[in-house]
């Protein structure tokens, strides 16, 4: 018996969209909200030794889909809904290594690109992200500004951030704010 | 973003990134210690000058208790490992 029904609202549904900033076509920055797929936490069980094995067989197959967070944390993202007959297979690889829980509904993701990305990120993370130092596949959970995220570059001048639901929006803003110097395009979801 | 501090798990980050717990030095007595010992332990705190071992956490970035050992007095950083290593918990 379902008393009400859930109203499933996209975390960006509602977020600034469009051209800001001046208009330098070959250094424009985009700025993309990402399907609200799945979003698995995984904690390595105590005492289980390596893992890294076990966490990269529940990604999705596409690149950068598990994110080292810290020791023995991840997240596996994607975008695809993982129904609970998918999340009790994916719970039996690990198995009984460690955790997992979807935080798809607590968390959200946004890509942003552009040629001086680095600079944009740079005036809200002291995270060292030059491409030597911080190669595609490479995660940082690290504050930008005053919001907590976790940044994955996805390519040479694309970047993933993980933030979480709340905050999305405010980021959002920040990031737009952050990339005026360049010029943005913002896609929230449409 | 003056003060960074190197977390052994994600390398140097703003001290604006943690959150400090204070004295890794001291240890919790007995339950049946006595009234003196507990109220040592919760209330008092020396104020050295010049090296101290603190416990830090590194809530915005890997969320790892780590032992940071410090000068009060220049704010340089000596070491940072994570407190599990050393086998003394926070
Ligand atoms: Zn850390």
């Amino acid at each position: 018996m379902v008393d009400f029904v859930l109203l499933h609202r996209a975390a960006l549904a509602g977020a600034r969209s469009g051209a800001f900033g001046t208009s330098m076509p070959e250094k424009r920055i985009t700025l993309e909200a990402l399907p609200e797929g799945h979003v698995l936490q995984v904690l390595a069980g105590r005492a289980t030794g390596d893992v890294t094995a076990l966490v990269a067989s529940l990604g999705d197959g596409k690149a950068q889909s598990v994110r080292p967070v810290g020791p023995g944390q991840w997240f596996v993202v994607g975008d695809a809904v993982l129904s609970t007959v998918d999340m009790a297979e994916r719970k039996a690889r690990l198995s009984g290594q460690g955790s997992m829980a979807d935080q798809a509904h607590g968390r959200v993701r946004i890509a942003i690109s552009g040629t001086d990305v680095e600079a944009v990120l740079a005036k809200g993370t002291a995270v060292d992200l030059n491409l030597c130092e911080f190669p595609a596949g490479r995660s940082a959970m690290t504050l930008i500004g005053h919001i907590s995220a976790l940044i994955t570059r996805t390519g040479e001048h694309a970047f993933e951030i993980l933030v979480l639901r709340g905050f999305a929006e405010s980021l959002w803003d920040e990031l737009i704010e952050m990339s005026l110097e360049f010029g943005v395009d913002a896609r929230p979801p449409v | 973003m003056a003060s960074l501090i190197a977390c052994p798990h994600c390398g140097p980050r703003p001290k604006e990134e943690f959150t400090v717990r204070g004295d890794a030095g001291i240890t919790r007595p007995e339950p049946d210690a006595g009234a003196d010992a507990w109220h040592a332990y919760v209330y008092l705190r020396d104020n050295p000058r010049g090296r101290h071992r603190e416990h830090w956490h590194h809530t915005s970035g890997c969320r790892r208790w780590l032992i940071v050992e410090r000068d009060t007095v220049t704010h340089a950083i000596y070491s940072a490992v994570d407190a599990a290593a050393t086998g003394e918990t926070a």
